[in-house]
């Protein structure tokens, strides 16, 4: 192993593979004391030209990272940034304590979709699990909906929008600085994220959220009308048009596009009233 | 889904049936006659095609196209018949291409299989030219549950069958690859003969320098002509040299046309490996099946098998007898859906250039 962040990655726990990237539990330092961090390796693809592989990776790297600066600098609730080698495809960020908001959602638990996840540890009951972090499922939803919103005032996309991709941070590593919440929700994987300020990006994001929401969650389906809620107020005026997109037909189009889906469209009454 | 096996609804049919397929969607004419047997077992007893070739640096128009099929129609089919040595009184249905396509060349097509349907009385099958690939590329093969990439000079699409439908997880935003391929083989004035793709392959075989270009996937679409107007503008480029030599023989920074066809093939291949990627690690599969005549081109097929190999899977490809645009998949596609019941009726044997794959009720799958 020549490059530091290559050694690192060899003394470290592979905890997950998906089809871009390899994540890791790791210490920067000697000390185990320290909290870990979590290292995402996009790793080297045999197929692709080695040029073009070392141009992409660095590419996607440097704009993940840029990215979760961007958040960051913003207020957005996501990990912090620890290390960054787009040469070798490294990107280390904070460790957070506690679960996916998938695992925290009634039928969240069973694997019917998305990347295969690491914990095969066998599920506790969704609402007991969700009551150890002191919210109820209506204040989750608010808080999705506000941390999203949170993110497209800073004109951040993130582009896969899926409870998977949330987590909330356990109550006994969190000093909370609001004296009603005891925890803290997180947006994680900015893998597929880029920067625009078009309405149509902000509103296509919803869309997807809404989409993983029916078909991971269908039980918690009607709930995503306090996300939109809470998206709403902290939006301000800006959610006028991105509410009419959601409406307007041509994200149907678009949404067959980029979901591959015939669009069996939700209502637009319905979300109106919403 | 892995570790849970659902029956077919499709039987065993009870005796042996015969289907002829037609196909003219683009500038192949094709027909084709497959049998079903009793012990399941499907058999190719003709598959003969047609194509219309056009002169280096001119694509295929649907009129010229159109009158292509028109006057090869009949000595293809009577050919087909001849090989199979069936009679067409024997055939239980006569398939034709529906969709997607280009209009008159369909519209040509769907003449020749109305007629044929009314003057030996048989059944009709209007048969959505995806599914076909897509059961030929698994009757050939013997995929199980792949996940599809369909490419081809109109289509570029990775789909997975769910539900009793082929669900499209990706697909192009503007052209397909095949076109974008194509369209360039055309600007550096490659012959059409056998395929500008095939002449694009074997040109890019000799290409060493990758050039960069735009590399263009969100999520799990890919979009290809801001790629093509970029591999154009090289040709322009006062380092471009048409003969592929350089102008002073010290200068060692020139660009030559193959050097072109190699760049575009990396780049556009890759992206169509890794939406391919993506959809697999969504679905968790571990099977690939490349349909569609780009499906033929063997350095895609290298390495979409390198993605498959690092993930312990294993991709299947099939030859261009039945990539590239043919009669028998239609066939088989169309005697599937008619063993299910299936028949269009002469009033509703039309034909659209718009047709998705994800609208056709696949009733012979679990």
């Amino acid at each position: 192993m020549s490059s530091p962040s290559l050694a690192l990655i060899s003394s470290s726990t592979l905890i997950a593979q998906g089809a871009e990237a390899k994540v890791y539990k790791a210490h920067l330092t000697s000390n185990h004391l320290e909290p870990p961090v979590v290292l995402k390796h996009r790793f080297q693809k045999g197929y692709r030209h080695p040029t073009l592989d070392g141009s992409l990776t660095r590419a996607r790297v440097a704009g993940e990272a840029r990215a979760l600066m961007k958040c960051l600098r913003s207020g957005v609730n996501v990990p912090g940034l620890r290390m960054v080698d787009a040469t070798e495809g490294v990107l280390g960020i904070e460790w957070i304590e506690g679960r996916s908001v998938r695992r925290l959602l009634p039928a969240g638990s069973n694997e019917d979709e998305g990347e295969p996840d690491s914990e095969e540890k066998p599920e506790r009951e969704a609402a007991d699990a969700l009551q150890e972090y002191g919210i109820s499922v209506e204040v989750l939803m608010q808080l999705i909906g506000e941390e999203i919103a949170k993110m497209h005032l800073a004109d951040v996309i993130h582009g896969d929008l899926t409870t998977s991709n949330m987590m909330l941070r356990h109550p006994t590593s969190f000093n909370s600085r609001n004296p009603n919440l005891s925890t803290e929700l997180v947006l994680i994987d900015f893998g597929l994220s880029y920067q625009s300020s078009l309405v149509e990006d902000k509103a296509v994001d919803l869309y997807v959220l809404e989409r993983a929401f029916s078909s991971t969650h269908p039980e918690s389906e009607p709930l995503f009308a306090t996300v939109l809620k809470a998206y709403e107020q902290q939006m301000g005026k800006d959610w006028v048009i991105i509410s009419r997109r959601l409406d307007d037909g041509l994200l149907c189009l678009h949404a067959r596009y980029l979901l591959g889906t015939n669009c069996s469209y939700f209502s637009a009454s319905a979300r109106s009233q919403a | 889904m892995p570790g849970r096996v659902c029956k077919d609804p499709l039987k065993n049919p009870d005796r042996p049936y015969l289907a002829l397929g037609l196909e003219g969607s683009a500038n192949k004419f094709g027909a084709g006659v497959i049998k079903h047997s009793e012990d399941g077992s499907t058999a190719v007893l003709s598959n003969i095609r047609h194509t219309y070739v056009t002169p280096p640096g001119e694509g295929f128009q649907p009129r010229d196209t159109a009158l292509h099929h028109r006057e090869w129609a009949l000595k293809v089919i009577n050919d087909c018949l001849a090989q199979a040595n069936v009679s067409i009184r024997d055939v239980d249905c006569i398939c034709y291409t529906k969709g997607p396509g280009m209009g008159a060349p369909l519209q040509s097509v769907a003449l020749v299989a109305r007629t044929l349907s009314l003057l030996f009385n048989k059944p009709l099958v209007g048969v959505n030219h995806c599914v076909g690939h897509i059961e030929m590329g698994r009757e050939i093969t013997g995929a199980q549950n792949p996940v599809v990439l369909y490419v081809s000079g109109g289509n570029t699409q990775v789909i997975a069958y769910s539900q009793q439908c082929y669900r499209i997880f990706g697909e192009t935003l503007d052209i397909a690859v095949g076109n974008c391929l194509d369209r360039f083989a055309r600007v550096i004035g490659l012959s059409n003969d056998p395929a500008p793709g095939y002449n694009i392959e074997q040109e890019a075989k000799r290409g060493k320098r990758l050039l960069s270009l735009p590399y263009a996937t969100k999520g799990m679409d890919v979009s290809f002509s801001g790629i093509l107007t970029a591999t154009e503008a090289y040709t322009v480029d006062k380092r471009f040299r048409v003969d592929g030599q350089p102008r002073d023989p010290n200068n060692e920074d020139f660009i030559t046309p193959a050097d072109l066809c190699f760049s575009l093939q990396e780049t556009v291949f890759a992206m169509l490996v890794e939406i391919t990627e993506r959809a697999m690690a969504h679905i968790g599969s571990k099977e690939v099946l490349i349909v569609g005549g780009v499906g033929s081109n063997e350095r895609l097929q290298e390495m979409m098998g390198i993605m498959a190999q690092e993930r312990g899977g294993r991709v299947f490809a099939t030859d261009e007898r039945f990539c590239i645009d043919n009669g028998i998949m239609i066939a088989q596609a169309g005697l599937l859906s008619f063993r299910m019941g299936f028949e269009t009726p002469l009033a509703k044997s039309t034909c659209t250039q718009r047709f998705r794959t994800d609208q056709v009720h696949v009733s012979w799958r679990a």
